[in-house]
């Protein structure tokens, strides 16, 4: 009878904090992306945002940052939540940060392609970058379609100031394709990408999460929230799942134009890798990549199998170069509860020994 | 393993809660790797075709007539149609592309031109570190 009157409280105690924290998790959004920022250049939809700096100019590296983050979702992964953001962790380090947001695509950037990301947006970001920092060298950090545009970028503009390029589970090599899911589920046999275009004009988030997502249907439907169910009393892993919840169902468009060349291009026709890629007439040949080079590759990644970014490093010019395996998915490899042991360590050191 | 925690071990007894996750667990990979082999299966990559192909075909002819009805409606009020929206917003991208240069042009001239008076000082070094943010205006440059 003590025992019961005992454990009815706390059981009740806990009970409670189950349902609030569900209620919660369920009905509102997380905030993310909280590091101070300004924007100091705006495009389109795209904007150029700079991080406040924490530590004062002496004691920073002197070569900048600039993070390139995929079209199809928002970047604000790279700045999670306080105490688990990559942003945070490389301000805290003395970087001097940027990074580029490409907005949401709209119905009037139906026919923007990677060219335009790649030839115009990118170069003036870079300007820009180069304007308010007084820096005449910087670093680019891409990651996923992020890693693509930033490849494209160093190969065809290596003499315009960059100092070292670093990419994350970039998807560049279409050559196995049984090995690739999103390659088969978009094999031109069952895929027609002319009349999905010609239906919503630019590729709807809801299909990029729905196909996203049945990479892994189980996993991504259902274990997720039976992860929240067990975990429900334990705050910091509710706090943690709603924040990347909030994420993950926060996907946008993706530009038509850029996504049929993606598609076409890269899934069909590897024609990267093949060295018979074209953006606006000037061929990409990866041996004029001539900047230093990190390639991150997530060993444990479905989106981006190792397959996809493994035979890089043989194709690029770079004469300083790595390959860096750190375990982890496409995306829990920077964001998750494990990426500040696992990964931003060896990333940042690498970045550091090439920012002065 | 010591005694002490094997005699506590049998004391606690079967428990039927971790029993219960370890079962539910189990049915999950199980699940979790059927649906993999079926979804990564090329029949099923044909049987979403074979859905999708009617569907967006739908879509996309449901989309034409409202926009051409759309379009007419708009005509007999004297607006301006969804396509000439377009086009000019894609121009007004266009100009800010443009304008983006030539503020460019314009830094690098001042920066360029030697002037007796204190050269400005860069925006780096004007930067005050750890103080409060400071906005920046996507024209300053």
């Amino acid at each position: 009878m003590a025992a019961a009157q005992e454990t009815s409280p706390g059981l009740l105690s806990r009970v409670s904090t189950m349902v609030g924290n569900l209620i919660k998790v369920t009905t509102t959004k997380s905030r993310i992306g909280q590091t101070p920022r300004q924007a100091i250049w705006t495009l389109n939809k795209a904007t150029l945002y700079r991080y406040t700096p924490v530590k004062p100019p002496e004691e920073r590296h002197r070569v900048p940052l600039l993070l390139v983050f995929a079209l199809m979702n928002k970047s604000s992964i790279l700045d999670l939540r306080p105490g688990n953001s990559f942003v945070e962790h490389m301000v805290q380090k003395g970087y001097d940060l940027y990074l580029l947001d490409w907005g949401v695509a709209g119905p009037e950037d139906v026919s923007m392609s990677l060219e335009d990301y790649v030839l115009d947006y990118i170069p003036r970001a870079v300007r820009k970058l180069k304007a308010v920092s007084g820096s005449e060298t910087f670093n680019l950090l891409g990651w996923c379609i992020g890693a693509i545009l930033s490849t494209l970028y160093a190969s065809l503009r290596p003499s315009e100031g960059l100092k070292s390029l670093i990419l994350l589970t970039a998807p560049l090599d279409f050559t196995d394709t049984e090995q690739i899911s999103l390659a088969r589920m978009t094999d031109e046999r069952y895929f027609d990408v002319d009349r999905l275009l010609q239906a919503f004009g630019n590729m709807p988030a809801g299909l990029i999460d729905y196909g996203a997502k049945m990479l892994k249907p189980v996993e991504n439907f259902v274990g997720g929230y039976v992860r929240l169910l067990d975990n429900l009393d334990n705050p910091k892993v509710v706090e943690s799942w709603h924040a990347m919840n909030t994420w993950v169902n926060d996907a946008i468009p993706l530009a038509g134009g850029a996504y049929r060349q993606l598609i076409l291009d890269f899934y069909r026709g590897n024609k990267l890798m093949k060295g018979t890629l074209t953006i606006r007439g000037e061929k990409v040949d990866l041996s004029d990549l001539r900047a230093s080079l990190l390639n991150v590759i997530a060993q444990d990644d479905h989106i981006t199998p190792p397959c996809q970014s493994a035979r890089l490093l043989e194709k690029v010019g770079s004469t300083d170069k790595q390959e860096l395996r750190v375990p982890g998915g496409h995306i829990g490899v920077m964001a998750g509860s494990a990426a500040s042991k696992s990964t931003w360590p060896k990333v940042e050191a690498w970045i550091a020994a090439h920012s002065d | 393993m010591s005694e002490a925690k094997k005699e506590l071990e049998v004391k606690k007894g079967l428990d039927v809660k971790k029993v219960l996750r370890d079962v539910r667990d189990a049915g999950m990979d199980a699940w979790a790797k059927v649906m993999l082999r079926l979804t990564y299966s090329h029949r099923y990559q044909r049987l979403q075709g074979f859905i999708a192909k009617p569907s967006l075909l739908a879509i996309a002819l449901f989309r034409k007539t409202t926009e051409s009805a759309m379009s007419g409606v708009l005509a007999r009020l004297n607006m301006p149609s969804r396509g000439d929206v377009l086009t000019l917003s894609q121009r007004m991208t266009h100009i800010e592309m443009v304008l983006d240069d030539v503020g460019a042009g314009f830094d690098q001239l001042r920066r360029s031109i030697p002037t007796t008076r204190p050269q400005r000082t860069p925006s780096h070094d004007r930067d005050i570190g750890t103080g409060p943010p400071h906005a920046f205006s996507a024209k300053e440059a």
